[in-house]
């Protein structure tokens, strides 16, 4: 009797949250780091490669900017810079034409994490005004995920970031570490369940030579095809892309019918970053000194013993 | 200026030397002790600081833990070994990658020995170890060039 009791209990949780799913993954049809944080616990891979690119395709550059090192327990900035040209229009779900949204990842070492409100200067709260940082998920806080924001007002996202501090932390040591970084702009090509979205090329799915293109009432573009055996197929496009092929053009299976009409793109980069001691600055900077002097020393020894040597003639 | 030695003309053998265009270190400034007491310690410490001011201020980075089981993103090798690398994925038998791979050490070996009949040092007069050196030297630049390229521009660089 427990063990069905539980077994109940284990089908109705799983059913309430495959039911609560539904809809929650109906209406995310863009670039968004929820569908990483669902599938994966770690969003980069060993091999390197970061899981937004398992669903962006196309590859961009991107770049980030951080200090080269930084003293423990301070606040600093990451920006990330995601280019594209802003008069690039993307294909909407429901083959409408808009701006392209951006969204990033930052993997930071651990221990690195968001800094807290009250940390961040006015300028940078200021500069970043509708950016919504949160953590990858509750036991990575090292892990940063921003987006989908308007990608025309946000080509540049800084992540103002709270720098560890070896004292309080043991597990924590002045070295240099690795942030790795991945930004996306615009609409993916695949979901996570492995449905294509319509960000895509439409290929044609028959061979044969086109006797029809018919635009349908929902906008829905409908092109004919007959083969060598005579039979009539017909392969739907939808809403938005734009057809290149015409009538009479003989088509070959997979050839593609439309213009590709992804302006987007993910990538990813590295940047390493030094958490610094600051009694080894100050410790290095009195040797460097120290050093200093001793050289002068030498060449002001040198200079007495010339005239010793000018003097008795000797040498 | 530093102290100068005037050299000693009225010497018989240091003008025997000078004659044979030697013995320029028996004048001027004294290697020992105004060089090699004052002057090179001033270097030595100088690199010191430069060594451990590169070691406080860019500590080398630990990287990744390896994992045998996760091959990353891009393989390349150390950059000495690009031509090599680009040879071994390029040819299409594993054999004669490895031979070619092989050829490079046999061929440095023969260098000794090319035209070890010519006397002269100066390249211009040793034409064929020179045309090899030039050639050896071009390919191995070439292929290490396409090394970093995708296979299919591996050979051509994508300019053919």
């Amino acid at each position: 009797m427990e063990l069905l009791k539980r077994l109940m209990k284990f089908f109705i949780i799983s059913f309430i949250f495959v039911i609560s799913s539904i809809p929650f993954s109906m209406e995310m049809s863009e670039a968004y780091p929820i569908y990483a944080q669902q599938g994966y616990t770690n969003p980069r891979a060993a091999n390197g490669r970061i899981a937004c690119a398992n669903c962006h395709l196309a590859e961009k550059p991107v770049q980030i900017e951080s200090p080269k090192a930084v003293l423990p327990n301070k606040v600093f900035e990451a920006a990330v810079k995601i280019p594209y040209s802003k008069d690039a229009k993307q294909i909407l779900g429901n083959g409408q034409l808009s701006g392209l949204n951006v969204g990033a990842v930052v993997i930071l070492p651990e221990g690195f994490k968001l800094a807290p409100n009250n940390l961040i200067s006015k300028e940078i709260k200021e500069k970043s005004k509708g950016v919504f940082i949160s953590p990858y998920s509750a036991t990575q806080e090292n892990i940063l995920v921003v987006g989908p924001i308007a990608g025309d007002t946000h080509q540049e996202i800084i992540f103002p970031v709270l720098s560890p501090d070896p004292a309080t932390n043991k597990k924590i040591n002045f070295l240099k570490y690795p942030i790795y970084v991945g930004a996306n702009r615009g609409r993916g090509q695949i979901y996570p369940t492995g449905e294509k979205s319509n960000n895509n090329i439409v290929t044609s799915s028959f061979e044969g030579q086109v006797i029809d293109i018919q635009t349908l009432a929902k906008g829905e573009t409908e092109v004919t095809m007959v083969n060598s055996k005579g039979n009539e197929t017909k392969q739907n496009i939808p809403k938005g892309l734009s057809v290149v092929v015409s009538k009479k053009d003989n088509i070959k299976l997979d050839q593609p019918l439309t213009k590709d009409p992804n302006v987007g793109g993910f990538g990813q980069t590295d940047v390493e970053i030094v958490l610094q001691d600051p009694s080894r600055v100050v410790g290095f900077i009195i040797f460097a000194f120290s050093v200093l002097f001793t050289q002068i020393f030498f060449v002001i020894k040198k200079k007495q013993f010339e005239k010793v040597q000018a003097a008795e003639l000797k040498f | 200026m530093s102290i100068l030695k005037k050299p000693d003309l009225t010497d018989p053998k240091l003008r025997a030397k000078l004659a044979k265009g030697m013995g320029h270190n028996y004048y001027g400034e004294p290697a020992w002790p105004n060089d090699i007491f004052y002057m090179f310690p001033i270097c030595i410490l100088g690199t010191f600081v430069l060594v451990i001011g590169l070691a406080v201020m860019e500590p080398s980075a630990l990287g990744e833990k390896a994992n045998p089981f996760a091959t990353p993103l891009e393989i390349l090798p150390e950059w000495y070994f690009f031509p090599t690398f680009n040879l071994l994925r390029v040819l299409p038998n594993k054999l004669l990658g490895v031979l070619a791979m092989a050829a490079v050490p046999a061929g440095l070996i023969t260098v000794p020995f090319i035209e070890n009949v010519n006397k002269f040092q100066n390249p211009f007069r040793r034409p064929v170890a020179s045309t090899v050196f030039l050639i050896g030297t071009f390919v191995a630049i070439w292929l290490g060039i396409g090394a970093c390229l995708p296979i299919s521009k591996a050979i051509t660089l994508g300019l053919f």
